[in-house]
């Protein structure tokens, strides 16, 4: 009986199997199925919708050049809102029902941990859309990344900004605004210790949650703490309120950004304000890589404006999953990861001269950060030093 | 002194704060006193507000009042648009039902505002001294802000005023406290229905356009408010024009109290906690009656 039934149950597994196989060709022989997971809308859309035209542009210039595999590239896009609950199931969607073999995403740190445990367990690679969060990568096994980031991660963006703060703008008395969220405390800790480390001192620490856009009280608090510098750990929408609002209540503070606030959006959202604001910068339109700067006259001749830190992440995330793709000979999740770890020469358009994708053993990208300063209403690079 | 002056900043910041909630929370109190509906997709009037004054600005460049008379309009037409569409058909069914339309509305008119808007942030803005940064005493002010109290002021008058002594008003309040009698009496019930849609979206809509001079605006924008405002809704007495203000006033103080004294993180968190601290002890909040239903 139990034969029977298990010869049954063997037949029927090969019968779904050959169905498999007869439909798997037909769609897997037109296209290399990439996923995309970016919040495309809710509080972060900013950033994601900035992100996706960097990401398909990379798409469509590997398209262009006749594909990879000789097949071309197949984007599958899902909205992740920027909540984890929503990233888990668009994760899960790109993978058990579009069938992707890497993804490119996504923005928002907590949602990229949450997404990268379900992309791992599935053996599919997923490489971040701008998520800075050390925590994500520091998740990874070391020296088996599943998540990989193509740039710096917390930690090496908040010890370059604690340097940047205490020697290049001379500044001792650090105060700190953080954004309630991994991203804002994963930075805001760091800086902490490095600021200290360099010999300065964190003599405040408020946080605000997403959604808020009234600082007037915690900035007239600050004020009477006479700081010498403000960092700010949070998102680009927040950040021009804070430096607008700075000005109102009468500070003149040095303020400094995170990586997400170099935006020429927030310039103009703060308006006078933002003279002599400081931000990461890890890309800018005049940057001094020769590949970010052909990326640069190729991102204006297609969508006629200038490239921002967001469509620079958006292409190397995108640029790199397809490359690697290409070294590993297959469209499969396993030996494109294996691929990922061996991109040693692979150029970037982020960051200074000869940066290329030279994953560590924890999947990041440690490359050298600028910082650049608001002139006359535009940023201004500082060298990469 | 200098914690006194401190002191100062914050009450102000509050009182600048506490103003856009009672605008809102004062066309919700009255939806809800009024015909019963609880209308989550408020917090979306008051960012078509937003946008409805940043567009205008930039298409016409009027002056300060025809921009604000523009929205006003325009957000009325739309709450009666909603009215009619959303709400009327539900009207007389289990309450539940309109509940569940209002959020559907709300994440509606929120995606629909990211498609036509995009997800970028746009500030309306007011030239000359509304822009400028100013000083009295210790505390630190803005054109911007000051109009907020100012209208706030002006609106909530005429509101008050209307409601009392004229005819319309009187209809209203009758709806109010019994809807049988007031039909019985003459009320207008759908005309009743109307004007409080109207009134109610307009009202929202001018904060949402002041707001949008100082804090921007977004597709999410209204979210978080609407919250705010249904907690001030709570605190006031639901139904109650004059418990809204003071409510709101009050919630906006110790928002910036709290922020400024206890911590930044706290401040979203102390609304809430007051309401269900109201609600255990006073259930029909600071100026609602308890009225005997047969």
């Amino acid at each position: 009986m139990y034969r029977i039934f298990s010869r049954a149950l063997a037949g029927a597994g090969a019968l779904g199997l050959a169905c498999a196989l007869m439909a798997a060709p037909a769609a897997a022989q037109d296209t290399v199925k990439l996923g995309v997971m970016l919040p495309l809308s809710g509080p972060a859309a900013l950033a994601g919708t900035s992100i996706i035209e960097g990401v398909r542009f990379a798409a469509e210039e590997a398209n262009a050049k006749g594909g990879v595999l000789g097949k071309q590239v197949e984007l599958f896009i899902e909205n992740d809102e920027g909540s984890s609950t929503k990233g888990v199931t668009a994760v899960r969607k790109l993978i058990e029902s579009d069938g992707v073999v890497g993804i490119s995403g996504t923005y928002v740190s907590a949602v990229a941990l949450a997404a990268s445990k379900v992309a791992r367990e599935f053996h599919v690679p997923m490489v971040s859309a701008g998520s800075t969060s050390s925590n994500v990568t520091d998740a990874n096994e070391p020296g088996d990344p599943w998540f990989f980031r193509a740039f710096p991660g917390s930690v090496e963006q908040a010890r370059q900004s604690a340097e940047d703060i205490v020697h290049k703008l001379g500044a001792k008395r650090v105060a700190i605004i953080q954004e309630n969220s991994i991203y804002g405390s994963s930075l805001a800790d760091q800086l902490k210790k490095d600021v200290e480390a360099a010999g300065g001192e964190i003599i405040a620490i408020e946080t605000y949650n997403p959604d808020e856009r009234d600082f007037y009280s915690v900035l007239t608090k600050l004020r009477t703490q006479k700081p010498e510098a403000i960092y700010m750990a949070g998102l680009m929408d927040a950040g021009a309120q804070i430096i607008k609002q700075s000005r109102e209540v009468g500070m003149d503070t040095q303020l400094v950004g995170s990586g997400s606030m170099m935006s020429d959006k927030l310039i103009e959202l703060a308006g006078p304000a933002s003279e002599g604001f400081a931000v990461s910068s890890m890309f800018e339109p005049s940057t001094p890589n020769p590949v970010g700067q052909a990326f640069t006259e190729r991102f204006r001749a297609q969508f006629n404006k200038e490239p921002d830190v967001y469509s620079a992440l958006g292409y190397d995330s995108m640029n790199v999953l397809i490359e690697a793709v290409r070294r590993a000979g297959k469209a499969d999740g396993a030996a494109i990861q294996q691929a990922l770890m061996h991109m040693d020469d692979f150029p970037l358009v982020q960051g200074p001269a000869d940066t290329t994708a030279k994953f560590d053993a924890q999947g990041s990208v440690p490359f050298k950060i600028g910082l650049a300063i608001v002139k006359n209403g535009k940023r201004e690079w500082l060298p990469f030093d | 002194m200098d914690s006194f002056n401190l002191f100062l900043q914050f009450l102000a910041n509050g009182v600048v704060n506490g103003s856009g909630y009672v605008l809102v929370a004062v066309g919700l109190t009255l939806i809800f006193g009024i015909l019963g509906v609880v209308n989550f997709a408020h917090g979306e009037f008051y960012m078509l507000g937003g946008y409805a004054a940043v567009t205008a600005a930039y298409f016409l460049g009027w002056g300060l009042l025809p921009t604000f008379l523009i929205v006003a309009v325009a957000l009325g037409l739309f709450g009666i648009l909603s009215e009619r569409i959303v709400f009327r058909p539900l009207a007389g069914k289990d309450a539940t039902n309109a509940i569940i339309a209002s959020f559907g509305l709300s994440v509606l008119l929120q995606n629909g505002a990211l498609l036509v808007f995009g997800a970028q942030p746009q500030t309306l803005r007011l030239d000359g001294m509304a822009q400028t940064a100013f000083q009295i005493g210790p505390v630190f002010l803005t054109g911007q802000r000051v109009l907020i109290v100012l209208a706030t002021l002006v609106l909530v008058s005429i509101l008050m005023l209307v409601l009392r002594y004229t005819w319309t008003g009187r209809a209203l309040r009758a709806m109010a406290q019994h809807p049988m009698v007031a039909q019985i009496s003459g009320v207008h019930v759908r005309r009743v229905s109307v004007v409080t849609f109207a009134v109610g979206a307009a009202l929202a809509g001018i904060a949402g356009g002041l707001m949008s001079a100082v804090f921007m605006v977004q597709p999410t924008s209204g979210s978080m408010l609407v919250l705010k405002a249904f907690t001030v809704v709570i605190l006031g007495g639901m139904g109650s024009v004059g418990g809204a203000v003071t409510a709101g006033l009050l919630l906006g103080i110790i928002e910036a109290m709290v922020s400024g004294y206890l911590g930044n993180e706290l401040r979203d968190m102390i609304g809430f906690f007051l309401v269900i601290v109201m609600l255990l002890v006073r259930p029909q909040g600071l100026f609602g009656r308890i009225t005997e239903r047969s």
